[in-house]
């Protein structure tokens, strides 16, 4: 590098190069048709170099996207070769033996040159509602059994060779795919927000010239890292650990699926083993992915900093060939991020000793309570389908209650459907959406609330009621708070009197059944017994907490007319204190 | 006629009136009493001058209905939803839009879950009655509020967009039962589904309703009792006025009415002045705001988060689209933890102040940066009342910023500035580019204390030809009162595919739409109307708002509302797909009641400047200063013409220009800057 960069100059390129990344999500979501990209926001934009370093992603998406395209690029890269890239082209990918996800998540890329020379990648990834095969709504499930049952493979292929479109390719993905209408409308958008960032580098490089820019970015790169060491620095050195587990990966009922992190901290230098986790499954729970590690680690370096490459430069992540999340090709990917919210938190607690006062008790520490219901109307004869994620509780804090009903940490504004619109939409009835009483774990700080959903359907049509649980290892407590309630499926058939757990895909339920789509609340923070009186007392009258649950879990006594005892309150704790063994 | 606005900020009480046939503006300015917000309103009446009996009209901005909601002062308020939907609104989207924040928060509901109580009733999509409402229910919950002695009651059932009949009986039950209480129905609030964003909007206003209410009666009063007996209107977040009884029946109208002054103001002026596009540019003390107006007409958002879009309060009512970014003359140069030069977002605000006010303020700031390089002249600070410490602000930025990166003093300055110009042409970008609008294609009116004093840097960086400088650049957002409409916006959800939308009816909910907006109208018989009709292709779920007259209503013009909704989303996206199906989603109207225009007094012509004297400034290069011959405002006459680099100061602001900028004094007394072909 020639002389250094001023201040301004880099300033001004480090906030351009988000900007980019962010108006390509903008664009994306508001010409998609399709709401895993408009509402759940299952996608990421970015900008790469051609060495598959990350440049620039938008913020605000799907979390366990982060940083996880340069494998397309190294691989894209080999595949054509520097000099294969042409301007105008448009390259379609989904192979699990690089990308290590789901097929519904359809990678567009195009090539950028400055005069004449490949300088940048931008890249779409999105969840597109159907790619044929099983794939339809938010995936196959775990059940199904290898990519090919899942739903058509692209691996590599030029969409468009310098602006034309290969009308084949284009033919074979419409002729495999169930809707699509909405699917090539997608990919319509990807490449809109391609060319896009496109016309946004060039505005850039034309104004500060090649060698300018691509200095800033290596000085990005270097500062980035080095402010997430800055944090590392500051924790004890040693070595952390935790375990979690899920009740089974799907098709094994009777099998749990370990999940294991081990952190070892040293000086400014993080390394995160999940060497431990379970290896890979029969069931689709498989990956191919870095995500839990890098989530972690993100939220706990820099959670509002923008992402580039050099946000992981100081993170080591350990996963051997073979693991749960290093599968090998063809094993099945289809429920690919089932686990990563549970391997995330895992990593978060195993550093809760180093980091106390940040860290919070367990979370619902799944992908959200999927409401999954479609079917074909059989008077107007079109096809729906609803989808919404519903959140759950997240962790009591070192220092407050911890948030109700929200979506996983591996989900950023990702919303639920309003009922309004998915009734507009779809011949159901919500008939109630609403806080679970006693699903936060007790604690000093309170866990979060899950939620009820409740869903009527006027027509037949399938469920979805495929989710891993975590009825075994329920979202945990901290420093002697409690576990959090966990989540559930439950139907009720007409001419039942109760409802019933349930099971399985594309379950088909006649006219007037309810289906509750239950989430899990967050684990409690601190001794239960020193939560303030007065706050159980309020979550008490609010409903939040039963009477029963504040006698017996936090040691406050209310009175059928709502009034908090206090001397028998006083009594109470002394004595569940004094049972405890010491 | 005499004319007068009254703005309440932060700080200062402003008032700006027009005596038409004196032909002259009346300033005053008094501080703002917070506890009592009508004393300093009455004060700058006395200070002005004015016989409060002469005044025909007085239009009013006021901050506190964004203010109780953000100090969560509001009233004690209980909510009816329909039975199952109790925590819809303290679920809210259930999104983390800070994905990677452990410790994110939603919204904090302005309603305790106790006084939140459901109603045994229930509609469908169609607006179809599945379940009747049980009145028993309503008594019931009414009960439970009175004993928990609520004073303001929010009701929003699902579905009452396409029914309003259940909503308006529980209304009726609740008023009955609960006389005295403020009481907001949803569909009288926000027609539009999405039980969730109808739900925070409503408890928005009834949270706020007595409040504010309160205080536009008290308002009125104090008026009448220094003789006041004109028109009152009150200015609201969609560019209007409204008159005190709509403003106190739908508060939530006003919230974010405060930068809504100096957009209607810019529209006007760039209009007077033959410039249809414009891009407003207001930079105050802690932020700069941007927003762009096309064909004369403000471009306007279909709502809002009180609070920012993380953890704000949704509020789905028209406002002026504003791009608001931390940079004001307040906003503080720092350096972070791995040496890089940060500007803003914050601000030292007005206390204590940039370093230069001697307030006790000592981190460099944006006016610090424009004290050491020249720009702002320490002995003429709002006239010479203000003598700013330039040797200060040298040793804030020398120590702060300038040592350790190890520049010059004003290299540092400079530096300052680049950086925070470069955030201000961030904040015109989104409001142009982001929305598929060439900023070169506009105007640049720049208002605000510290607007001038860039705008040139601004409209460099983006390749702006021209910018306007204002008369009253300080006093703008009163100015843009005096010239604003009455006007009011009005949502109906009406859904079908484009090819089977019923015309008939739609025209039918159309003349209600204008029934019911009429009706608050002050202006009835200038009225005129917008029509807009939400669309999107099938299987989205953002529509675009496509203008279309009632004739093409009438005619059924499925046609020609199809090709305008193509050419828009071309416009908007670059792409469109003339083969999908389009679907409907709601109707827009907004019905304006035309306020009759001021004639403001031209400048006497006098195409002679002569500088009162000459300063050092660093202009384009920090290592060098420029002599730069200074101008004083009032006493350019129409017609001068200014060649840069100068400096014209006034009252409350400066204006720069650079090199090979020139600029003209417009008949009506802008100044019109052509940027020099530096640019």
């Amino acid at each position: 590098m020639s002389k250094p960069l001023d201040p301004v100059t880099l300033e001004v390129i480090r906030n351009a190069l988000p900007a980019i990344a962010n108006e390509m999500a903008a664009d994306l979501q508001r010409t998609s048709y399709n709401m895993m990209i408009y509402e759940v926001r299952d996608y990421c934009t970015a900008l790469l170099n051609p060495k598959g370093e990350l440049i620039s992603q938008n913020v605000g998406g799907v979390s366990h996207f982060v940083a996880d395209l340069g494998v397309i690029i190294v691989d894209g890269m080999k595949r054509y070769g520097a000099k294969g890239f042409k301007p105008g082209d448009v390259i379609i990918t989904n192979h699990q033996a690089v990308a290590g996800q789901h097929l519904n998540n359809i990678v567009i890329y195009t090539p950028y040159f400055h005069q004449d020379e490949l300088l940048m990648f931008s890249m779409v990834r999105a969840h597109w509602i159907d790619v044929g095969g099983t794939s339809t709504g938010f995936g196959a499930g775990a059940t199904v059994a290898d990519p090919w049952l899942e739903g058509l493979q692209l691996d590599q292929l030029k969409i468009y060779r310098e602006g034309e479109l290969d009308e084949t390719l284009y033919r074979v993905i419409k002729d495999n795919i169930r809707f699509p209408e909405s699917s090539l409308g997608d990919l319509k958008s990807q490449m809109a927000a391609c060319r896009l960032a496109g016309r946004r580098v060039d505005e850039l490089f034309n104004k500060y010239g090649r060698d300018t820019i691509l200095q800033a970015i290596d000085i990005i790169f270097d500062e980035t890292e080095r402010k997430c060491r800055n944090v590392v620095e500051k924790l004890p050195d040693g070595v952390y650990e935790a375990e979690a587990a899920m009740d089974n990966d799907g098709v094994k009922r009777d099998e749990p699926v370990p999940i294991h992190a081990k952190i070892t901290v040293s000086g400014s230098d993080m390394t995160i083993d999940l060497s431990k986790c379970s290896p890979e499954r029969k069931a689709g729970i498989n990956s191919r992915t870095y995500a839990g590690a890098r989530v972690a680690y993100k939220a706990l370096t820099g959670p509002l900093e923008p992402v580039n490459e050099g946000s992981f430069r100081a993170l080591k992540v350990v996963i051997p060939e073979g693991n749960i999340m290093m599968a090998r090709f063809p094993a099945p990917m289809a429920g690919w991020s089932t686990i990563v919210p549970t391997v995330v938190d895992t990593i978060v607690r195993a550093l809760a000793p180093a980091m106390p006062d940040r860290v919070p008790a367990g979370h619902h520490g799944l992908l959200g309570g999927t409401v999954v219901f479609f079917g074909v109307h059989p008077k107007t004869m079109r096809r729906f389908v609803i989808q919404s994620i519903e959140g759950g509780g997240w962790g009591g804090r070192p220092y407050e209650d911890g948030e109700p009903a929200s979506v996983s940490v591996c989900q950023g504004d990702v919303r639920n459907g309003p009922i309004e619109s998915i009734e507009m939409k779809c011949p159901v009835l919500i008939e109630e959406r609403a806080l679970r009483r006693d699903s936060g774990g007790a604690g000093k700080y309170r866990g979060g609330i899950g939620l009820d959903v409740r869903v009527r359907n006027l027509v037949e049509g399938q469920w979805n009621f495929e989710q891993t649980r975590r009825s075994m290892c329920p979202p945990w407590g901290l420093w002697g708070g409690q576990a959090g309630d966990y989540n559930e499926y439950l139907l009720r058939q007409p001419g039942e009197n109760d409802f019933a757990i349930a099971y399985g895909n594309r379950r088909t339920v006649p006219v007037n059944s309810e289906a509750i789509v239950r989430t899990g609340g967050g684990g409690g923070w601190g001794d239960p017994l020193e939560r303030d009186a007065q706050a159980v007392h309020a979550d008490v009258i609010a409903e939040l907490v039963s009477r029963e649950a504040a006698r017996d879990e936090y040691g406050v006594v209310i009175h059928p007319d709502l009034s908090l005892d206090a001397p028998a309150t006083a009594r109470l704790r002394d004595e569940m204190r004094g049972g405890r063994p010491s | 006629m005499i004319v007068v606005a009254i703005d309440i900020g932060g700080t200062f009480t402003d008032l700006i009136g027009f005596d038409a046939e004196q032909n002259r503006f009346v300033e005053a300015k008094s501080l703002t009493t917070p506890s009592q917000l009508t004393r300093g309103i009455i004060d700058c009446i006395r200070k002005s001058g004015l016989d409060a009996g002469a005044i025909d009209e007085l239009i009013h901005g006021s901050t506190i209905a964004i203010n109780t909601l953000i100090e969560r002062k509001g009233a004690r308020t209980g909510l009816i939803v329909t039975r199952g939907t109790r925590d819809v609104y303290i679920i809210g989207r259930g999104n983390r839009p800070e994905a990677y924040n452990l410790l994110f928060h939603k919204h904090r509901p302005l309603v305790d879950r106790h006084l939140s109580r459901e109603a045994q009733e229930r509609l469908l999509a169609s607006g179809d009655v599945h379940e009747k409402l049980q009145a028993a229910s309503i008594e019931d919950a009414c009960e439970k509020l009175k004993a928990a002695g609520v004073e303001a009651v929010a009701v929003s059932f699902l579905h009452s967009y396409a029914n309003p009949e259940h909503e308006r009986q529980a209304g009726a039950i609740v008023r009955a039962a609960l006389p005295g209480t403020y009481v907001s129905l949803s569909h009288e609030i926000l027609r539009e589904y999405r039980e969730f964003e109808r739900t925070s909007t409503t408890v928005v206003n009834a949270y706020i309703g007595p409040k504010v209410g309160g205080y536009v009666k008290s308002l009125k009063q104090d008026l009448g009792a220094v003789g006041f007996d004109g028109d009152l209107a009150i200015m609201r977040s969609n560019g209007g006025v409204m008159t005190p009884e709509v403003a106190t029946d739908r508060p939530v109208a006003m919230m974010e009415s405060g930068p809504v002054g100096g957009i209607i103001a810019s529209a006007r002026v760039g209009q007077a002045l033959g410039f249809a596009n414009v891009i407003s540019f207001d930079m105050g003390g802690t932020t700069a705001k941007a927003s762009l107006i096309r064909d004369g007409e403000p471009t306007m958002a279909p709502g809002y988060y009180v609070g920012g879009y993380a953890s704000g309060h949704p509020v789905m009512l028209p406002m002026i689209d504003v791009v608001e970014v931390g940079a004001g003359g307040g906003s503080i140069a720092w350096i972070d933890e791995i040496g890089a030069l940060k500007v803003g977002p914050q601000s030292a605000g007005a206390d204590p102040g940039p370093i230069c006010y001697r307030g006790g303020g000592t981190e460099p700031t944006i006016t610090d940066a424009n004290v050491v390089l020249g720009r702002l002249d320490p002995d003429n600070f709002l006239g010479g009342q203000m003598k700013l410490d330039s040797e200060g602000a040298a040793r804030g930025i020398n120590e702060k910023i300038a040592a350790p990166l190890k520049m010059g003093l004003t290299a540092a300055a400079q530096a300052i500035l680049d950086i925070s110009v470069s955030t201000m042409s961030l904040a015109v970008r989104e409001v142009s580019v982001k929305k598929g609008f060439d900023p070169r294609d506009f105007v640049l009116v720049a208002a605000g204390g510290a607007g001038p004093l860039h705008i040139a840097a601004v409209a460099r960086e983006l390749h702006v030809p021209k910018v306007i400088v204002p008369l009253f650049p300080s006093h703008f957002s009163a100015l843009g009162m005096l010239l604003a409409d009455e006007r009011h916006d009005f949502i109906r959800t009406f859904y079908g595919d484009l090819t089977g939308i019923d015309f008939a009816a739609l025209v039918t909910t159309h003349a209600e739409m204008v029934r019911e907006a009429t009706s608050g109208l002050r202006h009835k018989d200038s009225a005129e109307q917008q029509i807009h009709l939400d669309l999107r292709y099938v299987g989205q779920e953002f529509t675009l708002q496509v203008p279309v007259t009632l004739e093409q209503l009438k005619s059924a013009d499925r046609q020609g509302i199809r090709q305008a909704f193509d050419a828009l989303y071309e416009h908007r996206y670059a792409h469109h797909s003339p083969d999908e199906p389009v679907e409907m989603v709601n109707i827009r109207l907004a019905v304006i009641g035309k306020r009759p225009r001021l004639q403001f007094p031209s400048l006497t012509a006098c195409a002679s400047a002569k500088p009162v004297r000459e300063r050092q400034v660093y202009l384009s290069d920090p290592a060098k200063p420029v002599a730069c011959p200074v101008y004083d405002r009032p006493s350019l006459g129409a017609g001068a013409r200014i060649a840069g680099p100068a400096l014209v100061q006034e009252h409350g602001t400066t204006t720069v220009l650079f090199e090979h900028d020139a600029c003209e004094v417009a008949p009506s007394g802008e100044l019109v800057i052509t940027i020099g072909d530096a640019a």
